[in-house]
Formats: C-alpha cells, structure tokens, sequence
C-alpha cells in the first residue's frame, strides 16, 4: 500500500512530462494534465537535430564517459592506499579529501572558474570533465575505502607470498573483490553528473559545448517558456538514466548494502 | 626441506616504546615441526610474520637454509603460509585459488593443471574445483588454504593458527591430518596456535613465548614435565600446576603444615612450589597433608578436585582417576609426588 503510493508519488511526475513529452506547448497551455490526443512524435527529431540535442548528448556523453572513467581508477586507487597502507598522514590526508564533501558546490565554484580562465580550460570539455573529477572524487574514495577497508589484509598477505607486487595485487585481488562497489560508484557518479547543471551552466559559454541539462535550458526564455520542448528534452536526457537503473539497480543495491568479502 | 635460523629476532612498532618480539632465537631444524606457544599478544604471530616476510625486522637475523633472509621479500623467501582467516581469493574458483600462486612464478600451464590436480586429489578437493569459496565449508576452505600452500612445494610451511576457526569435531580431525601431512611432505614447518593442546599432539618442539620473550624450548613433554619458569608450569597443562609458596627450614620444606624432604640446592630461602594438578594423590596411608575439598568436578575419564590445604591461601587443584569419589566439604589425605614437583624462585620466577 505504502509502496504503492509511493510508486505513484514518484512516478507521476515522471509520467506527466512524458505525456508533455509528446504534445506541443499550445495543447499544454490548454490542459496541463491531459492525456496526448495526437502522439507528437516528431518532437523528438526536432530537439535532436534541429535544436542541437545530437551535439548536447554527445558532449555529456564525453565528459559524463571520461570523467567517470577516470574518476574510477583513480578513487580506486586512493582508497586502495587509504585502506590498506600505514603511512605518516593517512588518516589526515583521508579527512582532507572527505572534508572536501561538506562544502556546498556555490562556494568553490568562483575559485574553480578562475583557476580554469587561467589555465585556458574555461568553456571547454576537458575543463568540465577535470572539475567533475575532482567534485566527485572524495565521494567516491569515501565509498571506496569504506569497502577496502574492509578485505582482510590477510588476502593480501596471501597474494603477497603467492608472489604478486602491490601493483599487480591492486588489479587482481583488490579490484575484483570490490567489484560491487565500484559498480555503486560508477553507477552513482554516472547519474549524478549527467544531471549535473551549476558547474556546466558557469563553466561552459558555447552552444556547441553544452551538456544535456544546459540544452534544456535553451528553451527557457526570457519572456517565452516552450514547455513542451523542454518536456521532449528532459525526456531524451531521463532515458539513458532510466536505462542505467533498470539494467544495474541490483548491481547497486548489493554494493550499497555490500559487506560478503568473506 | 630447510632450515631456519632466528638470532635475537626483535620487532618495534612505530611509535610504541616496548618490544612486540624480544630477543628471539630459535633454530628450527629440517624437516621439523615448530609449533609458537603462547596466550594473545606474546608476539608468536608477529615472530611467523617476520619469517614470512609481511613484517619488517626490526633487529637481529633471519636465515633460511643459512641465506640472510632479512631484506628478501616474501615472495622470494620460497615459504608458504596459511593464515587463521584461511585467506582465499572469494572472487576465485578453487582451481584459481590453487593455481594463483604457481601463475606468477612462469610455471608451464599443463605442470600447473597436473599440480593442482593432485593436491586436490589428496585433500578431497577435485569435486569442488570449480566452485568459489563462499560455497564451501569450513572444513572445506581450510582444506583449499592447505592446498593452496602444498601446491606451492615450498621450503618452509608457517602456520598461524589455522584450526581456530573449525568446530571442535572438526579441529580434531585436521590436527591429525596435519601431522600426516607433516609426515609425508618431510617438510620444516612453524606452526603458531594458543591451544596447549594443538602443541602437546603436533609438535616436534615447542617454543613457548611470553611477553615477546622466549620462555622455553624443548620436545612436547620435556616441557611439560620441566617447565622453565612459572609461566610455563602455569602456561601448559589444565588445570595448571599448583604453586605453592613454600619455605625451607632446617633441610625441610615447609609447604603449608606439611614438611617435605627436599633435597635444597640453592640459596633461596622462600620459594614457590610447582606440583601438577595429576601429582597429588589421595592417599590415606602416608599422608603429607590434609585438604577439605571445596569443589568436585567430574570430567568422565577423571575428576578434578578443587581443595583448600591448611597453611596454603591458594586453592590447590588435584586431577585424579575417576574414582575418586569425595564429597564437597569432605577431608581428603593428600600425598605429593615429590620427583615430579619442582621449586620456582619467587624473585626471577625460574625454576631452581
């Protein structure tokens, strides 16, 4: 009962700008909630071609792949060091990167910005893909390391006089056991920043280098919403999302809830 | 086969002020099995650990088979190990499990496969070469942790304290199977454990360790019978032995009220008295002492008696065959066995 209202509280929003999806802003503006009595199709081409969105989704595509991509070896890799070495500083160096998540996303944006214009990395891809990494890396290695943490060192030991260096150790044992959590990670960041809207809108100035949250955006006006292109491009930006979840919402819930390193 | 040579082998954590091994030195000869005794935190794990390679050293030397061990990585030191937690790979079938650590040294596929195969044969494992750890047994993945390190054939085989985690039926029958193990392998190996009786059973000597220290080293029951110190007498056997403060007195020993001739070979005026819980007898015939009994624990196959003996504040313990069959409250005569007992110095606790 309680899932069922929740299914539609969740759902309903979703259903309605799929519904919009297909109609055009004047059968909006008449009936907001109405079922679509022509299926407007031909909204989607629209957007994709004639309003950018082909260009839109491959840019996200890119830095969205990349950044999450390198956001994984790399957070691997940290929490890996994290978890398993004792050295001078770990625990410091640990709360320095975790302590990065408290900060609200408003106040390093100036900074971020600035250091980006001087690196010549303003309005470009590679400078968005860098900026995503390094927001999203503390969560990941917070994940992460939680998870290292907790493969007893004896497996390492093991692989250590069964002949293996930390290196190759890393890539066989301690990246195949975390597979659950990486899976969480990269499930998670991949959502996260393809929904990612502040650091795009301030960082990237060219049509031509806009991610998917900014090309909907274009249909906001000043003084002229075209809600109903905006419903057809939400929808196209929703569907890889919604693709994610249904073929990996297991892998994620059993990272989340992950502790069978036994 | 192999020897290997610990002199004055000490381990310094960073930032503590105490040694966690002091001192230890021990030569374990080829072919023999070493068992480390000792309660938690006597430093018997840190000491295998140091001979595994996964701990540094901090002072003193490491030899295996007369090689200066102390700067070689594990996986160059030709050990094997199996570890409390048994260690398996969970993302590795059995057969991997196995096979992972021929891999790495360049060894021809098919002498792997012929390997692995084998050891499974011996341990009843080929039935469960294709499974993944979680989906076996304790029994089971300690038998995969053996395998993993015969497979290996390595000079030496360190142990740290593989059976603590099987039920007791379970622990029973590999400790036999480890010493048929040990038998046809011929192989040296250091086997850590804190169950007295892994040690008594397995062992062709045994180190006893306190405190980072070696306590003693010998064959199972020259130990038992010839504790070094009160640790040991205390250490081995259960209940452990007696000690008795005692004080000689014109060539007798006072132990309580009762007068004991002693033959004094020191100086020491107090000492302690160490008499085992099995060399005290009831014995209404010629007596050295009288004990009221305060507890009967019948174990089946003998009984243990919890006594008050006049002039002892101690409760002494006596084992004695199942028919022994006093009641609580009851005097019992009691005779020690004297050629059994031993003196302990109260000062440096050593035995005299």
């Amino acid at each position: 009962m309680i899932l069922g209202l929740y299914t539609a509280f969740a759902a309903g929003p979703f259903l309605w700008v799929a519904t919009m999806s297909v109609r055009t802003t004047t059968e909006i503006s008449l009936d907001h909630y109405a079922w679509p009595e022509q299926w407007h199709w031909e909204k989607f081409p629209i957007a994709w071609f004639k309003s950018n969105y082909n260009v839109y989704f491959e840019n996200s595509l890119l830095v969205v792949l990349s950044a999450v991509a390198v956001l994984t070896v790399i957070g691997a890799m940290a929490a890996h060091c994290f978890a398993r070495y004792r050295f001078r500083a770990n625990r410091l160096l640990y709360f320095i990167i975790f302590s990065a998540i408290i900060f609200p996303p408003q106040i390093t944006i100036i900074a971020l910005f600035q250091i980006l214009v001087q690196y010549g990395l303003y309005n470009s891809l590679p400078g968005l893909t860098l900026v995503y990494i390094a927001v999203q890396l503390p969560l990941t290695v917070y994940i992460l390391e939680s998870f290292f943490a907790r493969i007893p060192s004896d497996l390492f030991d093991a692989a250590r006089i069964d002949g293996y260096s930390e290196w190759q150790i890393f890539w066989k044992v301690s990246l195949p056991i975390a597979l659950p959590a990486l899976a969480t990670t990269v499930i998670l960041n991949t959502i996260l920043l393809w929904n990612e809207f502040l650091y795009a809108v301030v960082l990237i100035t060219d049509d031509a280098k806009r991610t998917l949250p900014l090309g909907i955006q274009r249909f906001m006006g000043d003084q002229l919403e075209d809600v109903g292109m905006i419903a057809t491009g939400l929808m196209i930006a929703i569907i890889p999302v919604v693709l994610i979840y249904a073929f990996f919402s297991e892998k994620l819930i059993q990272g989340m809830t992950a502790g069978a390193v036994k | 086969m192999a020897t290997v040579v610990l002199k004055q082998l000490s381990k310094r954590y960073g930032g503590s002020e105490s040694l966690a091994v002091d001192s230890v030195s021990l030569e374990v000869e080829h072919g023999e099995f070493m068992v480390l005794l000792g309660p938690s935190g006597c430093g018997k794990s840190t000491t295998l650990r140091m001979v595994a390679g996964l701990e540094s050293i901090s002072s003193g030397e490491l030899a295996i088979d007369a090689r200066r061990m102390n700067d070689v990585p594990a996986k160059d030191r030709d050990i094997a190990m199996v570890f409390q937690s048994y260690a398996l790979y969970p993302h590795m079938t059995v057969l991997d499990n196995l096979a992972f650590g021929l891999r790495r040294r360049g060894i021809a596929k098919p002498e792997i496969e012929r390997r692995v195969r084998e050891v499974a044969e011996t341990l009843g494992l080929s039935e469960f070469l294709k499974r993944k750890p979680h989906a076996l047994s304790g029994g089971q993945r300690q038998r995969v942790a053996l395998g993993r390190a015969i497979v290996r054939d390595p000079k030496v085989f360190l142990f740290d304290e593989p059976l603590s985690n099987l039920d007791a039926a379970l622990r029973v029958g590999m400790r036999g199977e480890l010493v048929k193990l040990h038998h046809r392998l011929g192989a040296t190996m250091i086997y850590v454990t804190h169950d007295q009786v892994e040690a008594m059973t397995m062992g062709d000597r045994i180190c006893i360790m306190n405190g980072g220290k070696v306590a003693q080293i010998g064959a199972p029951l020259e130990v038992y019978r010839r504790p070094a110190d009160t640790f040991v007498a205390s250490f081995l056997g259960s209940p452990p032995t007696n000690l008795i403060p005692a004080r000689f007195n014109s060539e007798a020993l006072h132990v309580g009220e009762a007068k004991l001739a002693f033959s004094r070979k020191s100086s020491v005026e107090n000492v302690l008295f160490g008499i085992r819980p099995e060399d005290i007898r009831i014995d209404g015939a010629n007596p050295h002492a009288h004990g009221e009994v305060l507890a009967v624990e019948p174990l089946g196959a003998e009984t243990i008696l919890r006594l008050r003996v006049a002039g002892v504040a101690a409760d002494v313990m006596l084992r004695g065959p199942r028919t022994v069959s006093a009641k609580v409250g009851e005097r019992v005569p009691l005779a020690y066995d004297i050629a059994a007992a031993h003196l302990f110095d109260p000062q440096t606790q050593q035995r005299i």
